[in-house]
């Protein structure tokens, strides 16, 4: 077997439609411009509409065009609120095979570093049945909000953006940036759980949290072992990771702004190990690109013209 | 002054009876002395290690690219007893006068067990679920149990009772990994020609075990 490997030999069975990441990591890399977000989703619109077709995602698509993504990503999930349901399947749906690729990655880091110390391969190792329980849990809260798996489209950018072939980046990217995104985003969903009584849902994720907050702690702890006494190194260690928030902030969909889609869990991640410089850069860093006011406006003209388009067609 | 005395120290409050008559308690039917002495033993549980870590290794590798989502998941707990299971076998090393930083210290049997076990991590396509678990659950843990089995036989009962209580739990959950993978197996292996691709992968491996002599290297032909 071979060591590393590419985010495109992640295996999958039928039921999974691979998505291109280019959709989801062209937010990080935008400018806070409307004329620019717009330009950039209409070029990507044919890949995206590709992605989609055959999923649940297909029919949104159909709906507001490439802006769904921006709409789905940007706006905070509220009970009662139109689409409410639709939007927690596809946030289900979003952890489930990003736990996946949480899973895999684990698995990987022990293939890929056969000479990492003992203890390394031991939380490796821990992570892995973690994060299969994991992924059988959400497939199940999948069920219970009444999805399945395989229903949205894929995106393997999470593998692809935090694997890296040395171990001090992938804890790194992996531990401290992936899980860390997962420990914001399950934060925000028990606060959903609690808001609509759901204690099946809360219980659940609850624990989950206190998995990935040990997960981050292990990252906390493995960047800094591997790069004792190279300061280079743990500067490029740090890069990477700021590298990677950038990209898993979703041009501020995960911010520390009030009305942010996914709150950053700042209590989570100083118990994980985040230091106040981290999380101060954390909190610069998922402010940047475009402001929801840009996205929002950019969605409005994206849906506009793809109601356009469509009526254009059809006379 | 008066001595103390304590309850059942005066001549008229002592037993009458004969020692351990009233409870029959049975004699201790153990022998000392075993086929391995201390260094034996610790080559082996070094042998024992290695074998553990690489089948973690491997796994935790094979998850990616194996594309059936409850066989990932099905791979974690198992991948996590194996780490386990080389852990403790880790930990007994310093007990054995390896040193005590002897924790990680793992020993192929010989070169051919080491050519084997990569042989066991050479599938890699996402089509070779089956000759990926045949490998480990066909031939591989199963030999493990029985190498594990004698050596809680044939080793001292009482001077070395650490490495069989090591070996006793890792032989349970070994176990239950090994029905499990056959389940998956039974499960992916419908048809004839699947069938037929785990016979061949699950007799070229052990045909390769046997040639190196199993996980110890010293195993005669036909006891891998």
């Amino acid at each position: 077997m071979r060591r590393f490997i590419e985010h495109t030999e992640l295996a999958r069975d039928s039921r999974f439609i691979r998505q291109d990441t280019a959709a989801s990591t062209a937010l990080a890399n935008l400018p806070d411009d409307v004329d620019a977000v717009v330009s950039a989703f209409e070029k990507l619109a044919p890949m995206i509409e590709e992605a989609v077709r055959g999923t649940a995602a297909e029919e949104l698509f159909e709906t507001y065009g490439p802006a769904f993504s921006l709409v789905t990503l940007q706006e905070p999930i509220r009970p009662g609120e139109d689409g409410t349901d639709s939007r927690m399947r596809q946030r289900m749906h979003g952890i489930f095979v990003g736990e996946v690729q949480a899973l895999e990655g684990a698995g990987r880091s022990l293939w890929d570093f056969p000479d990492a110390p003992w203890e390394f391969k031991m939380n490796m190792a821990r992570q892995c049945w973690d994060e299969a329980r994991h992924v059988q849990i959400y497939e199940k809260l999948l069920d219970h909000v009444g999805g399945e798996p395989g229903m949205y489209p894929e995106s393997t950018f999470l593998f692809e953006c935090a694997c890296s072939d040395d171990p001090a980046l992938r804890v790194a990217g992996v531990n401290r940036g992936l899980e860390g995104l997962a420990c914001d985003v399950f934060r925000d969903v028990m606060k959903y759980a609690a808001e609509i009584g759901d204690d099946k849902m809360y219980q659940a994720v609850d624990y989950v949290l206190a998995d990935e907050l040990t997960h981050v702690r292990f990252g906390s702890d493995w960047v800094k072992e591997f790069t004792k006494d190279d300061p280079d190194r743990y500067k490029r260690a740090q890069d990477f990771r700021r590298q990677v928030d950038k990209q898993f902030s979703f041009g501020g969909a995960r911010s520390d702004n009030d009305d942010a889609a996914i709150p950053i869990a700042m209590e989570v991640r100083r118990e994980a190990g985040f230091t106040e410089e981290e999380l101060d850069d954390l909190k610069q860093l998922s402010s940047g690109g475009p402001t929801k006011q840009t996205l929002r406006e950019a969605a409005r003209i994206l849906h506009e013209r793809h109601k356009a388009k469509g009526a254009g067609a059809a006379a | 002054m008066s001595e103390r005395l304590y309850p059942g120290s005066n001549q008229d409050e002592r037993t009458t009876f004969a020692p351990y008559s009233a409870f029959d308690i049975p004699a201790d039917l153990r022998e000392l002395h075993g086929r391995y002495d201390v260094e034996a033993t610790a080559r082996r549980v070094r042998n024992f290690r290695y074998a553990e870590e690489w089948m973690m290794m491997i796994m935790g590798g094979w998850v990616a690219t194996i594309p059936e989502v409850p066989v990932k998941t099905g791979l974690g707990k198992v991948i996590w007893e194996t780490a386990k299971a080389a852990d403790e076998f880790g930990k007994r090393l310093p007990e054995l006068r390896c040193g005590r930083k002897a924790l990680s210290q793992s020993e192929a049997g010989n070169d051919g067990f080491a050519s084997f076990i990569q042989e066991v991590s050479a599938p890699e396509r996402p089509d070779q679920t089956i000759e990926k678990l045949a490998g480990v659950f066909d031939v591989l843990k199963p030999h493990l149990v029985e190498l594990y089995e004698r050596h809680m036989r044939e080793t001292d009962p009482i001077s070395d009772a650490p490495t069989i209580d090591i070996l006793e739990d890792i032989v349970r959950k070994t176990r239950r990994h090994i029905a499990w993978g056959h389940e998956v197996l039974e499960r992916l292996c419908e048809t004839e020609a699947t069938q037929q691709r785990r016979r061949e992968r699950a007799q070229h491996m052990r045909n390769a075990l046997i040639a190196c002599g199993g996980a110890t290297g010293d195993l005669a032909p036909g006891q891998a």
